[in-house]
């Protein structure tokens, strides 16, 4: 008898927990951060884009030494894809211990900015800067032309793009570039338990919605309300894509900080590899207007690019230094947030939120959702 | 030989560049309890020296931070008594009374060219803390480094029609109404700190021009180093304000740069 009213009361209880909590208007929200996965639309900027060949031949060049100048590692080294594109450590180590975590390589397609700092506008040219840059990979566009030319690559990229041996280097560099950012294009992170139940909502099956975790539904509140964390995770990459202070100190050293955005714009205007240069194979210059358009501030300095949370729980350590060991840890700093380190009139996203232990755990049991995989 | 002529010449160059280098006047620093402790006041003063910052307005939340730098760079400091312990008191100072004791404790100890900065807005002016704070600025005459709305100015000037108030950020105010200010007050002075509207890609706004014309000698330029970080800000910004400077007429940018600064804290 004893038993049976347990059991009874076990199931009353689950029945009162599976329902909705959202409101109309909470509903109307998370149905913004969908469908996902988004339509795929080729790069007007790489005329390789969507190439089955140019995508085998930039994910081997991905998982191939080739590409640094003494084959001492590859893109793969640091962009594990074992490890959702990434790698666990705080700060990435290239040649040297480079200034930021590495972000992880999914759901790049069709971005306005890339990087931390935005130094790119196209993929392509995020694809080009590790191979050139001294403290990674540290070939240049010559020594990178041997290496391909002395390869058993040689003969896909020559289907591709032709006679390497009447290419200038530099066009060698940029086509490797790109046969990579075909390979890029292609990697999207899947439907997740997230997706269902905002699907679900969308088609009105509440019974379908129902089997998404209460915890996570108070989360999903929390982060569309009280903690406006929407504000800048919006859409269905959860990201505005721009640049902010998260409050986050960004000294590198005594002597020393990360520019963050001021540096990336700093880079992003005087390079050949943007939309609005000679290496975009789109003769219509799509998505050049923002190169031309955008602005330095004074805010620029110290703000970095706002990340996707799909795959969050996959990707710690979080911020751009890597300086946050997990969930729990980012959602402790934004709700004691040292707003004193903020300009008086900046932006003025953020402020204490001061939440409960209860209320650190529904956001990250949401957070988890946006990664754990349908099926 | 021919390599020391060299680099005796590219010595001379890099000399001479430097000298040619249009000095400034940095109105809007603060070194405060947080960078004091990641940026000693020696890296500090090489920063500014780095930069061609010939001198700054420092004001420091607490004020230690700006006793600190005088004594590192004394030919570059001009300072000025900011009424926070810490920057986290900007909303709340003025009704908190303890505000006047350290006021009056500091004003006895050191000697100051000015009282802020201090973030004001409407009807603030009117509490006794930034009442007794005015009443402090007006008996050794220092110059008021406000930070907040028109309102607040129009307050200032109320309570001390002789008062030399330098408006932060230009009250983040749209060069119209800026200038409408400095019509209103000719003891108004205009700080552009935190501000980067006054030029797109290389090219003045013609608003901003026109205030620039209007009122050559009541705009200066400042970095607002408000957390630690920003210290690395001021050679960038010093750069970005030179760039921006030499796009007008050499008179307006000489004044705007240091001149007009300089001249403030001469005035009496």
């Amino acid at each position: 008898m004893k038993l049976w009213f347990t059991a009874a009361l076990i199931a009353l209880a689950g029945a009162v927990r599976a329902e909705v909590l959202l409101s109309a208007d909470e509903i109307e929200q998370t149905l913004s951060f969908g469908p996902w996965p988004p339509s795929f639309h080729s790069d007007p900027s790489n005329r390789v884009s969507n190439n089955a060949r140019a995508i085998a031949l930039g994910e081997a060049l991905f998982n191939d030494p080739v590409l640094s100048v003494d084959g001492a590692f590859s893109c793969a080294s640091c962009h594990d894809p074992e490890q959702a594109f990434t790698t666990p450590e705080a700060r990435a180590l290239g040649r040297v211990l480079l200034d930021r975590n590495t972000p992880s390589l999914q759901n790049l397609a069709g971005l306005r900015w890339y990087g931390w700092g935005g130094k790119s506008d196209n993929l392509w040219a995020a694809s080009l800067h590790p191979i050139i840059e001294e403290q990674e990979m540290a070939h240049n566009a010559d020594s990178l032309k041997t290496a391909i030319s002395e390869s058993t690559y040689i003969d896909e990229f020559e289907v591709l793009f032709g006679d390497i041996q009447v290419q200038d280097s530099e066009l060698v560099l940029v086509n490797i570039a790109k046969t990579l950012s075909a390979y890029l294009e292609t990697l999207a992170t899947d439907q997740t338990q997230f997706d269902a139940f905002r699907d679900a909502l969308e088609n009105q099956d509440l019974a379908a919605a129902v089997s998404y975790p209460e915890a996570a539904q108070r989360g999903l509140q929390l982060f569309i309300g009280r903690g406006n964390c929407v504000l800048c995770h919006n859409g269905p990459r959860f990201s505005n894509n721009e640049f902010h202070d998260a409050g986050v100190p960004y000294f590198l050293n005594e002597t020393e900080v990360d520019e963050g955005r001021f540096g990336g714009l700093n880079f992003l205007l005087s390079s050949p590899y943007t939309l609005d240069g000679n290496w975009n194979d789109d003769p219509n210059r799509q998505g050049a207007w923002a190169v031309r358009n955008v602005r330095r501030n004074h805010s620029d300095f110290g703000t970095f690019r706002t990340p996707s949370l799909r795959g969050v729980s996959e990707t710690a350590p979080y911020m751009h230094n890597g300086s946050l060991s997990d969930l729990n840890a980012v959602i402790r700093h934004y709700s004691k947030i040292d707003t004193e380190r903020l300009h008086a009139d900046g932006e003025a996203i953020l402020s204490e939120l001061n939440l409960s232990e209860q209320e650190i755990a529904d956001l990250v049991a949401f957070l988890v959702t946006l990664s754990k995989e349908l099926y | 030989m021919l390599k020391h002529i060299f680099i005796l010449g590219a010595a001379l160059f890099c000399s001479t560049a430097i000298a040619e280098q249009r000095p400034i006047f940095d109105a809007h620093i603060h070194y405060s309890h947080d960078a004091v402790k990641l940026v000693p006041p020696e890296q500090v003063a090489k920063i500014l020296r780095d930069a061609g910052v010939r001198k700054a307005l420092v004001s420091s939340s607490d004020d230690n931070g700006t006793q600190l730098l005088l004594a590192a760079a004394p030919d570059i400091v001009v300072p000025a008594l900011r009424p926070y312990r810490r920057r986290g008191e900007i909303n709340t100072w003025m009704h908190d009374e303890t505000v006047i004791d350290y006021l009056e404790e500091n004003l006895t100890k050191n000697d100051y060219e000015a009282i802020g900065e201090f973030h004001a807005y409407g009807d603030d002016i009117k509490t006794p803390v930034i009442q007794r704070m005015i009443a402090l600025a007006k008996e050794r005459n220092l110059i008021l480094h406000h930070h907040g709305d028109r309102e607040a100015v129009d307050l200032i000037f109320e309570t001390w029609p002789e008062a030399r108030v330098l408006w932060a950020h230009s009250g983040f105010d749209d060069p119209a109404s800026v200038v409408d200010a400095l019509d209103t007050y000719p003891r108004l002075w205009a700080d552009l700190a935190f501000r980067s509207d006054m030029v797109s890609r290389g090219s003045i706004d013609p608003n901003w021009k026109a205030a620039f014309e209007a009122h050559p000698d009541r705009f200066m330029v400042g970095t607002d180093t408000f957390a630690p970080e920003r210290w690395y800000y001021v050679g960038p910004h010093a750069d970005f304000s030179r760039e921006w400077l030499d796009l007008l007429p050499d008179q307006i940018a000489d004044n705007i740069a240091y001149a007009n600064a300089e001249r403030l804290l001469a005035s009496q």
